[in-house]
């Protein structure tokens, strides 16, 4: 006997087989498709659609039930208790062609309102805070250095009708002073929870910068340290002369290392990153305090060896 | 600089305009949306009708079509699936090409091109844009119909095999298209661009009935538009043999061949 199979078209459900190679259907999801869009990414027992339901009661014990997808089959299963397989990709190629097709207009509302959903959700995944709050903190840090190097050279004139402009753009600059303050602050407390190994070792501002120009936190941890020493510089490694040191250059500490022994230190530090952030991205053990004591013996050795 | 009148559709898509200059050859799309320019490109209005410059430094399907790429273009009525659409430069020029009964299915991973790209398919009214990794495409199976076409560009190096798994799904089946923007720099040191675009060949020849493969030099360095038909046939040449594998440690990719 043929399976009978359940597949999806967006937010309408089909039944096709037993008997027949003709769709049986649309089951909708919901006759709405935002909230269509919504129940489809969840979609529980209690979103199959009970006609749907009464229609699958008719298939006899015993015969092959398919549903695809995965997580339709397991909702399917859960609700006639009974087991439905996952069809394999040729049984679920030759069904695709008899699905008809959605109404363009219920089809364009269920992709738009399905791309906004899963594109809100995977903002809010607390890697993507970090990388987000890492890039705008940057930007706005670059606008408050920039308008502070614009002030530096502008000299006010007494009674000048420019005055009035003058104390609105001083008051700007204040704001995006304390945003960038409101910005930093966050980006810490987030980056010290999320990749506390690495923000112990290069500060958790730069912690928070690589892993937003690594593009994530296991990006990160799956590179070299020869490439977290490169990530975020501008110019591309060429084989004559490129770039020696990207956003580990600004990190903790460096300050404190003669400047001709920066170089090396970054280099140092690069390669403690690298440890760091593999803690922090598998074992999440707390492995800071002998990075730390590495890292500051680090420090007093380049710092005698120059003396 | 406008056009004027001498926009007249290409013999490959009626959909696409080729203007001759003195000093090269331009392609145009009919923009679907609605205001036309998507990424800075250049655009005009011809008696109702908007254009979109189709800019072969920007995207691989204008570098090919400027390259002579002799292949099928996505034509209009027709259902494309596109892998790796980012932005949707390229996405939408499909889109414009596919026409407004087309449509044109633009998967994308990345979150922060994805929000673009679902800022633009607002305005485009046959993009519908998935945020999914094309290398699963069971995922996104129950969103997308059969489709006549896939055009793939994702900087992968098991690139074809994704092709290849979407297309045995998703494809409408024979004679059904497949485009491939190959980016050899990012398939390994172990073969030349040229080797590279050779067994891509190699391993399409065995789906489908391959279209000539161009080079996409000097628009896009190593890489390479390949592509067919699905179905194979035996009108074309299809290499048994396989190359022996390079030794380890040469590296041909670093040699001028």
């Amino acid at each position: 006997m043929r399976p009978t199979l359940v597949v999806g078209n967006g937010p309408a459900l089909f039944v096709i087989g037993p008997d027949s190679a003709r769709a049986v259907g649309p089951f909708s999801l919901d006759p709405d498709p935002l909230r269509a869009a919504a129940r489809s990414e969840t979609l529980g027992p209690s979103d199959v659609p009970a006609l749907l339901l009464a229609a699958l009661e008719s298939v006899p014990e015993g015969s092959r039930l398919l549903a695809s997808p995965p997580r339709l089959a397991r909702a399917i299963a859960d609700s006639v208790h009974r087991p439905v397989e996952s069809p394999t990709i040729e049984e679920l190629r030759r069904v695709r062609m008899s699905i008809p097709l959605l109404d363009p207009t219920v089809e364009r509302r269920f992709f738009l309102a399905l791309g906004h959903l899963r594109l809100e959700r995977a903002l809010r995944a607390p890697e993507e805070v970090l990388i987000t709050l890492a890039r705008e903190e940057e930007r706005v840090e670059r606008s408050v250095g920039r308008e502070a190097r614009a002030a530096e050279s502008f000299v006010p004139v007494p009674d000048s009708p420019l005055d009035r402009h003058l104390v609105a753009w001083g008051r700007a600059r204040g704001a995006l002073r304390d945003l960038e303050e409101a910005l930093r602050q966050t980006l810490e407390v987030e980056a010290q929870r999320q990749v506390p190994n690495l923000s112990a070792v290069v500060g958790p501002r730069i912690a928070a910068r690589l892993v937003a120009a690594a593009g994530g936190i296991g990006a990160l941890a799956r590179m070299p340290s020869a490439r977290i020493q490169l990530l975020g510089s501008r110019r591309r490694p060429s084989p004559e002369r490129g770039p020696r040191f990207g956003i580990i250059y600004r990190a903790d500490r460096l300050a404190d290392v003669p400047i001709g022994r920066r170089g090396a230190y970054a280099r140092s530090l690069a390669a403690l990153a690298a440890i760091a952030v593999r803690a922090d991205a598998s074992t999440h053990r707390d492995i800071s305090a002998g990075l730390v004591a590495r890292r500051d013996r680090r420090v007093e050795a380049l710092r005698r060896r120059r003396g | 600089m406008r056009p004027g009148r001498n926009f007249r559709p290409w013999e490959g898509s009626p959909r696409l305009f080729e203007v001759a200059r003195a000093e090269r050859r331009e392609f145009w799309t009919e923009a679907v949306g609605d205001p036309p320019p998507v990424y800075g490109e250049r655009w005009t209005e011809v008696a109702d009708r908007r254009y979109r410059l189709f800019e072969p430094g920007r995207s691989k399907l204008a570098a090919a079509v400027v390259r002579g790429w002799a292949g099928d273009l996505p034509a209009p009525g027709e259902r494309w699936l596109y892998l790796g659409a980012a932005t949707g430069t390229t996405a939408s020029h499909v889109a414009d090409l596919v026409g407004p009964e087309g449509r044109v299915y633009a998967v994308e991973r990345s979150v922060r091109p994805f929000a673009r790209l679902l800022a633009l398919s607002e305005r485009w009214p046959n993009l519908r844009p998935i945020l999914g990794d094309a290398r699963d495409p069971l995922a996104y199976a129950s969103l997308v119909p059969p489709v006549d076409g896939v055009y793939t560009d994702i900087a992968q190096a098991d690139q074809l095999d994704i092709v290849l798994r979407n297309a045995e799904l998703l494809l409408t089946g024979e004679g059904a298209r497949l485009l491939v923007a190959l980016k050899t720099a990012s398939m390994g040191r172990h073969r030349s661009a040229a080797g590279h675009r050779e067994s891509a060949e190699q391993t399409l020849a065995e789906m489908t009935t391959l279209f000539p493969s161009v080079p996409l030099e000097p628009f896009h360095k190593a890489h390479f538009m390949v592509g067919g038909r699905w179905g194979r046939s035996s009108r074309l040449p299809v290499r048994e043999t396989a190359r022996p594998t390079t030794p380890r440690g040469r590296r041909p990719g670093r040699r001028a061949r």
